[in-house]
């Protein structure tokens, strides 16, 4: 579960996240979305620990990831907007220190490790440095990665970005089933129809304040006011 | 070329705005560098202006061996700009992301070889330049020179020089990349490490500064032939011996055959600039598309080889993560041909400074002198630990780029990863700087009846000076991180290295002046014949102890704290 309490984050006088206040709970898929710049990856850093808020507390499975960030850092997957690798590393080795960052025998290593390979169909690549990979190569590692330690809470900073149609679909029916699994599945995105397609209920953020929260028959209400598009629903919450 | 001056132009609009920007922090930053740079200026000028006073006031040397010495100086820095220009050139010319995104667009492959170039020699010599000009203007101030005359040697003499030597890399550079496809990258940059080793032990062989001491005892001073029958050969038709030849015409005021030997150093920058022009429009594009094709060949590990020590799969007895963090380590530093290659070199120069300081005679019965030149060996091998940790240690934080997240979001406690990098910066440190001490005060030992203390000395002072270069290196380092920064050579040519780097040189002279009176006392005592009292190193020795641990622990918790920011 994920739940963030009045998060806010300040750069000097610049508010880039304002008080926002949610819950993910166990087997939701949340959809985080918004127009470039309104916070959401700021956000996403904070729930990850790559940054500190300013004020507020975020909590996942019940801990801090401020005052308790090991523990609360065990049950999550970040796949971050950028599938940045260690270029020196071979896809396979990347997995395998992943793996060894969240304390795992090297035995389920290795068959996790053979199940993503195939499951994201990255075999021909994975024993290559990565610094020789495509953009929609890294982000398949990334992601495989991210499974690895089979994780209770996934947060995931868009998704689809360099991912082939084919690489999309497998991805897509990944958090799908992550989500039926039990998982929390916290995704920032741009496109509407994949959050409109995955997610059981959405967020809109503009200049770093919740404008919008809730369910898929909430936004369909809402579609309704306008022309029953999503799109138009987005343009007029983040205007 | 409006295209050249037009990208030029935002390059520079770029460099200002990083260098100059407004936050407070920067502006902090700033000043304390412009402090520690200018204070290192000011030393550079008064050691260069002391030390000229000195050999040729105090010592019988003349105004030739002494030009020599510069000649020798030259070289070592010809040879530090050479193999600097091929590293940087390496990542800049070929690896980097800009020139791939400039050869996209309408620019000619020679405009972006010409801007790189610029680049490399500017952003990695720009320090030399500083510690050049002062040093020469410390230099000229002895002899009284005009102003102007100290700026035409800078202009015409010093800096066609260490273009001259970048000139040569980058050509040296195009050569190995042709060779490299076919030999492959290893043997090739193995090879050409050997070859620079053996060049400096031959230039030191031919042109041994002791040698030509006892060669010129005895000999007319003032007399042509003099020089003649020392300047011969295939030496004194090297740049560094021009250059040198420049300043010592000067100083005799033979104003013709210093102009003489400029045009000639001029000249010939201009034709290997011209040969570099032509070579790179004939070869850069070629050798900027193979370096792609054996980079492809070589980028593969196979996945049913044989484990090996470092292999992901192989059982540990370590924790997971610490076996995670340590093998990631091992894989990044030795797959970076920039990073070996330059860590063998060193290693096989310290090596070749370790084995010749052994074998040197130094009963020199002359208090002073016997303790200046035990400083001079401290000293320099505090300078190798220095060149170690500033090369090897200061870019480790940021070398983890991008990817850190992959740490920072992983239920890791930031210490460990930084705790990870100290302990093989350490030993890195360390065991060369044991092998230079321990070789470095066996003669003395040997030379002293086997009285051990300063061996003693010597490895407790390798082990407090490594560990507080690397605690400063490392601590500074993560301080000055730039995770965008991909080449290790930058980051450590960066201005926050060479602040770091100053520092650590400081603390080297703060050491010094430590142990000058008790080491003092000891060759005395020695010479004299009356014991030793022990009692009178402890305060040298707790002073050494107290400085460095605060050092240490100073710099440390600077880096873990900057761990803390947001990534």
């Amino acid at each position: 579960m994920i739940e963030l309490r009045n998060v806010t984050k300040k750069f000097g006088s610049f508010t880039a996240v304002d008080n926002i206040s949610l819950v993910v709970p166990p087997g939701e898929f949340f959809g985080f979305l918004g127009p470039n710049g309104a916070g959401k990856t700021t956000t996403i850093k904070m729930m990850t620990g790559l940054f500190a808020p300013t004020s507020g507390e975020i909590l996942i499975n019940g801990f801090d990831v401020v005052k308790e960030p090991m523990k609360a850092k065990s049950y999550t997957s970040y796949v971050p907007d950028q599938p940045f690798l260690y270029d020196k590393l071979t896809g396979r080795e990347f997995l395998y220190f992943i793996g060894g960052l969240y304390k795992m025998e090297k035995k389920a290593i290795a068959r996790k490790i053979e199940e993503v390979i195939e499951h994201f169909e990255i075999g021909e690549w994975v024993d290559k440095w990565t610094e020789d990979y495509s953009q929609g190569m890294r982000q398949r590692v990334t992601i495989a990665a991210a499974l690895v330690h089979e994780p209770k809470v996934f947060i995931i900073d868009e998704p689809m970005v360099g991912l082939d149609p084919k690489s999309s679909k497998i991805v897509r029916e990944t958090l799908r089933m992550m989500a039926r699994q039990g998982a929390s599945i916290f995704m920032s995105t741009h496109s509407l129809p994949i959050a409109e397609e995955l997610c059981d209920r959405v967020g809109f953020v503009k200049d770093g304040r919740l404008v919008f929260l809730g369910t898929q028959e909430n936004l369909q209400a809402y579609k309704q006011k306008y022309d029953g598009k999503f799109e138009s629903v987005f343009l007029e919450l983040t205007k | 070329m409006a295209t050249f001056f037009h990208i030029l132009k935002y390059k520079f609009l770029s460099f200002m705005k990083s260098t100059f920007d407004r936050r407070m922090v920067s502006a902090v930053r700033g000043l304390g560098s412009l402090v520690v740079f200018g204070g290192f200026a000011v030393v550079a000028y008064l050691l260069a202006f002391g030390v000229t006073k000195f050999v040729l006031e105090q010592t019988r040397l003349s105004l030739f061996v002494y030009h020599r010495f510069i000649s020798m100086m030259l070289f070592v820095l010809f040879v530090s700009v050479n193999m600097g220009n091929i590293i940087v050139s390496y990542a800049t010319l070929y690896k980097s992301s800009e020139v791939g995104y400039l050869f996209t667009k309408p620019v000619s492959f020679m405009q972006i070889f010409l801007l790189k170039f610029l680049d490399n020699f500017l952003y990695s010599s720009t320090t030399f330049f500083l510690m050049v000009f002062m040093a020469l203007l410390g230099y000229g101030a002895y002899f009284g020179y005009a102003w102007y005359t100290l700026l035409a040697v800078m202009l015409f003499v010093l800096l066609p020089y260490l273009f001259l030597s970048a000139c040569v890399a980058v050509l040296i550079l195009m050569s190995l990349m042709k060779a490299a496809s076919k030999l492959g990258f290893r043997k090739v940059l193995g090879g050409l490490a050997i070859l620079y080793i053996a060049v400096v032990v031959l230039f030191f062989q031919v042109s041994n500064p002791v040698t030509l001491v006892q060669k010129t005892q005895g000999m007319d001073l003032n007399a042509d032939g003099y020089i003649k029958a020392l300047d011969s050969g295939l030496l004194s038709n090297l740049p560094n011996a021009w250059a040198s030849n420049v300043l010592f015409f000067i100083a005799r005021g033979d104003s013709a055959l210093a102009v003489t030997h400029a045009a000639q150093l001029l000249l010939v920058t201009i034709a290997m600039f011209a040969v570099v022009l032509f070579v790179a429009h004939r070869f850069y594009y070629k050798s900027w598309l193979v370096t792609f094709e054996f980079q492809a060949r070589s980028n593969t590990v196979q996945s049913g080889r044989r484990l090996k020590l470092f292999d992901f799969r192989k059982k540990s007895t370590l924790s997971p993560q610490m076996e995670s963090l340590l093998k990631k380590e091992y894989f990044q530093f030795f797959r970076d041909a920039s990073q070996w290659i330059h860590l063998a070199l060193m290693a096989v120069l310290v090596a070749v400074f370790a084995l010749s300081v052994g074998n040197v005679n130094l009963k020199l019965r002359v208090i002073t002198i016997q303790t200046v030149g035990y400083l001079v060996l401290y000293a320099f091998g505090g300078f190798l630990s220095c060149s170690l940790a500033l090369r090897f240690i200061f870019p480790a934080v940021s070398m983890e780029g991008n990817s850190f997240w992959s740490q920072l979001s992983a239920p890791l406690n930031r210490k460990k990863p930084f705790f990870v990098k100290f302990a093989i910066g350490f030993l890195l440190v360390l065991m060369p700087a044991l092998l230079v001490a321990v070789f470095s005060n066996a003669p003395f030992v040997r030379t002293f009846e086997q009285r051990p203390l300063l061996m003693y000395f010597g490895i407790f002072s390798a082990f407090w000076v490594s560990l507080t270069l690397v605690s400063l290196n490392l601590g500074l380092g993560g301080y000055f991180a730039n995770y965008k920064e991909r080449n290790p050579i930058r980051l450590a040519s960066s201005q926050g290295a060479t602040l770091t780097f100053l520092m650590s040189l400081v603390y080297l002279v703060s050491l010094v002046s430590i142990v000058i009176i008790p080491l003092t006392e000891y060759f005395q005592s020695l010479f004299q014949f009356f014991p030793f009292e022990m009692s009178t190193i402890v305060a040298p020795a707790t002073t050494f102890y107290m400085l460095s641990a605060s050092l240490s622990a100073f710099a440390l918790v600077v880096g873990l704290r900057s761990l803390q920011r947001d990534f």
